[in-house]
């Protein structure tokens, strides 16, 4: 394996990851606003509301991930063109594999928002948008930024499935050492390459993150 | 009717009365307090009347307009003139002093650019200084002010304060308590203020009720209640005062003062009566500049004594009864 492949198989795991995690947040903040405000404790409890939605989240949580990329081959083959074979691939199954996770996330900060906060505001005679905008997410932004890497780290790991579709990617591309020199796969240097290279991606992404949250909270004493 | 009338408002979770029938009539520019121990449906009485929850009967009018029911909740347009400040502050952590004033304007959509009547609203609870401070970096008394500007910013009619000095050390808790009676007098705001601290109503407040297990036991104008209380619960509030050990003799006898707290009450019971007393306990409370006071005191040998002295009190017309045993426990 050359440099230039290592950057090729780099660039689609980062890719893959990046990617699905933005759009995994795109529905995942709104799905995890509602599970929050719709719940027995949140601003706007409305039992069947948050039961469709928890159950939807709950029910595509529990399928395993490589599962749920067989079921939406289908679904991947009419939007993309092709169901397998190439990186963007593996978007739309990472993309269902990952927002429930990221609404049980979003829902999670924002329950970390103190009541006396909201009440406050719901006292002014504020809008439910207005609960949201003001507080909900503006409060909950050094949290939901954590969650935002811890998320991203989980897809991250996903893309290990990539191999089994031929969708490429860092950790496809060590397996495929692992198939080939099945007995002396760890004396090639370029397997600890990889190895580092993911290591650094995933302590990049978690330090940025937590360097990030700590940089706009504002609870601190400076 | 009042201003603000409460009228037979229920509250239950379930099985559980939180508040039974409870009624309230509130006069414009009354500094109202509700007293009682925790859990005896305070605060979800001032949650009803801002709108945070509906009573399962009963309904609220203000200035003669319904604003609650148990299938409604007041309108924006009147929640505007209900403010709010809470034990907990209620302030956003992730804005500083000055947004989180201009956090009320944002909602009422009168935010100007330049923040000018969050300053100005600042300048008023005196934190100019401090606009630029986030939550973390004020104390519990500054936050309080903060909080009260941000309610102020509403051009409220009627302030509702939920255990708001509860958080603060006395002197803090005095301070605020000052900034809202002077509110209450330069532009007529129409305070509830929900307690547990007898000393912040007795401070404070003309009018005061006493909620006790869901029901309004006694209300009426402060000095009436505090001078006599007539319910087992108001006599614990109030007698009780700093007294923390129980008394458990049983020949005590209560005297009660007002304004007359200057005659040589006890000399002239020994003098004149022959009546060797000893005082268990005295707590006097200055409500609207005049002392009200309470005095217990041990006779030798009651049964004895006790006719001679009831003869001396009833001359100097001052009022007196029986501790019983159990009320202070």
């Amino acid at each position: 394996m050359n440099w230039s492949n290592l950057w090729t198989a780099t660039y689609e795991t980062l890719l893959m990851t990046i990617i699905s995690s933005l759009l995994a947040y795109v529905i995942g903040i709104p799905l995890g606003v509602l599970l929050f405000m719709t719940s027995k404790n949140g601003p706007k409890p409305n039992k069947w509301v948050n039961i469709i939605v928890g159950g939807i989240v709950n029910i595509l949580r529990s399928v395993p991930c490589m599962l749920l990329i067989i079921i939406l081959l289908p679904l991947t083959r009419s939007l993309l063109g092709r169901g397998t074979g190439a990186w963007y691939t593996m978007l739309i199954p990472l993309f269902f594999a990952s927002f429930p996770f990221v609404s049980r996330m979003v829902e999670q900060s924002l329950s970390e928002v103190k009541k006396d906060e909201i009440e406050a505001l719901e006292s002014m005679g504020a809008s439910n948008l207005e609960l949201v905008k003001k507080v909900l997410v503006p409060e909950s932004k050094p949290s939901l930024i954590s969650g935002f890497s811890v998320s991203t780290i989980s897809i991250l790991a996903y893309t290990s499935f990539a191999y089994d579709f031929g969708a490429g990617g860092l950790i496809s591309r060590a397996y495929s050492f692992y198939s080939a020199h099945s007995g002396n796969y760890l004396s090639f240097p370029n397997v600890w390459i990889i190895i580092l290279i993911v290591l650094i991606i995933v302590q990049l992404i978690q330090e940025l993150g937590l360097y990030i949250a700590h940089k706009v909270d504002k609870r601190k004493v400076n | 009717m009042g201003y603000l009338e409460l009228k037979n408002i229920s509250k239950r979770f379930g099985d559980q009365i939180v508040l039974d029938e409870v009624s309230l009539s509130v006069e414009k520019g009354d500094i109202y307090g509700v007293i009682g121990l925790s859990g005896a449906g305070k605060s979800t009485l001032v949650r009803i009347i801002n709108g945070l929850e509906t009573p399962t009967e009963g309904e609220i009018f203000l200035n003669n307009e319904k604003i609650v029911s148990p299938k409604m909740k007041p309108p924006r347009r009147i929640r505007e003139k209900i403010a709010m400040i809470f034990q907990g502050f209620g302030l956003l952590e992730q804005r500083n002093a000055l947004e989180n004033v201009h956090l009320a304007f944002e909602i009422t959509g009168e935010d100007d650019k330049d923040q000018a009547k969050s300053k100005a609203l600042l300048k008023k609870v005196t934190l100019a200084d401090k606009e630029k401070n986030y939550p973390s970096e004020l104390s519990g008394g500054e936050k309080q002010r903060v909080a009260i500007a941000r309610a102020l910013a509403l051009r409220p009619e009627i302030l509702l304060s939920d255990e708001a000095t509860s958080a603060l050390d006395r002197k803090t808790s005095d301070e605020i308590i000052s900034l809202l009676e002077s509110l209450n007098k330069e532009i007529g705001l129409t305070i509830i203020l929900i307690s547990h601290q007898i000393e912040v109503v007795e401070k404070a407040c003309n009018k005061v009720a006493i909620l006790d297990k869901a029901k309004i036991v006694e209300n009426g104008p402060i000095s009436d209640i505090f001078l006599s209380p007539k319910s087992e619960i108001g006599k614990s509030l109030i007698y009780a005062g700093d007294l923390k050990t129980p008394l458990s003799d049983k020949h005590l006898i209560r005297l009660l003062f007002d304004g007359d707290a200057d005659s040589p009450l006890v000399s002239n019971i020994v003098t004149k009566c022959g009546i060797l007393v000893s005082i268990v306990y005295a707590n006097t409370h200055t409500l609207q500049g005049k002392v009200y006071g309470q005095l217990i005191l041990k006779l030798p040998s009651y049964d004895k004594d006790i006719q001679k002295l009831e003869k001396y009190l009833s001359i100097e017309h001052i009022r007196y009864e029986e501790v019983s045993s159990n009320e202070l426990e």
